[in-house]
């Protein structure tokens, strides 16, 4: 059996649908905390203070130290650079 | 998606070296492999490479839902690089993230499998849905989402096998507040379902060669 497009795209959003309100059920039951509040209050331990981009900020952040962060980040993308020149795709 | 957010010390050493000890032993594998392949896939080492610079560029990213989450890449890596590079590029993104301070060193072998099993069954699913679910867009997206549900169910069993050391949580409580993170990853995991399925439906259209196989 050979699912068309439409009949892939029903299952797809319909298991979205229903992951979606899982999901917000157990968002209102938590409350607002940042990924690493909800883990520690999960089990326990308290928060450390080794990762940011906790629930109290309030827009995009980055998690660990940002100099090394772009340090890495340009080294990554200078390794696809070479890649890309010497294999292609 | 799915990440154990602790610190160094929250493992005793016995599980920290069980899950570092069986994410190396699968590296090895996955090496072996490679290099019993009679000619290097150029191709796929080049996508791994991409994969690898977005995953670590993205998964440092706080993303303001939620309180905070972050994406992880790893079914739209499995789907493209296959689950031996996919594995070698989420042991390399939690090996980079332990380095600028996000995760822990000792959980880096705990976080490989939890992703190494986001990859593996994502690309599983977009595998065996190749001839029932035709649309690229719709394929991926399920494939995302039972990927990431997957991990989500790794990531509870390995915190509950290992258990945390210094706390009072009796495992029940434990379990439901980590049913509660799967809850809420999961509604994050929809983010990158559609934007999982976007990529390989763009991809699917502009570079079909890039899919094959798949």
């Amino acid at each position: 059996m050979v699912m068309t497009g439409n009949h892939g795209r029903l299952i797809f959003f319909g298991l979205v649908l229903l992951v979606g309100i899982i999901s917000i059920f157990a968002f209102n039951g938590s409350g607002t905390k940042g990924i690493e509040e909800r883990f520690s209050s999960a089990l326990g331990v308290s928060p450390g203070d080794e990762e940011h981009g906790s629930g109290s900020d309030p827009g995009f952040s980055l998690e660990g130290n940002p100099p090394l962060y772009t340090i890495i980040l340009v080294l990554l993308v200078g390794v696809c650079w070479v890649m890309y020149r010497k294999f292609g795709t | 998606m799915a990440h154990i957010h602790l610190e160094d010390g929250s493992f005793s050493p016995l599980f920290v070296l069980l899950w570092w000890g069986t994410a190396l032993a699968l590296i090895a594998i996955a090496l072996y492999l490679l290099r019993s392949a009679r000619k290097p896939d150029q191709k796929r080492i080049t996508i791994a490479a991409f994969c690898a610079a977005a995953a670590f560029a993205v998964f440092q990213v706080s993303i303001p839902i939620a309180g905070g989450v972050h994406l992880n890449l790893t079914p739209l890596i499995g789907i493209l690089a296959g689950p031996i590079f996919g594995l070698l590029i989420v042991f390399i993104t939690n090996i980079l993230s332990a380095a600028i301070g996000h995760g822990g060193w000792g959980l880096v072998g705990a976080n490989t499998l939890v992703n190494f099993s986001e990859v593996v069954v994502a690309w599983g699913i977009f595998h065996v849905l190749r001839n029932l679910v035709p649309d690229l867009f719709s394929r991926a997206g399920i494939a995302t989402l039972i990927g990431l549900m997957v991990g989500n169910c790794v990531m509870i069993g390995i915190v509950m096998v290992s258990g945390i050391q210094g706390v009072n949580q009796s495992p029940e409580q434990v379990l439901f507040g980590l049913s509660i993170i799967a809850a809420i990853n999961m509604g994050v995991a929809i983010i990158e379902a559609l934007m999982t399925g976007l990529v390989v439906a763009y991809i699917g259209k502009m570079r079909p060669d890039l899919l094959e196989g798949r």
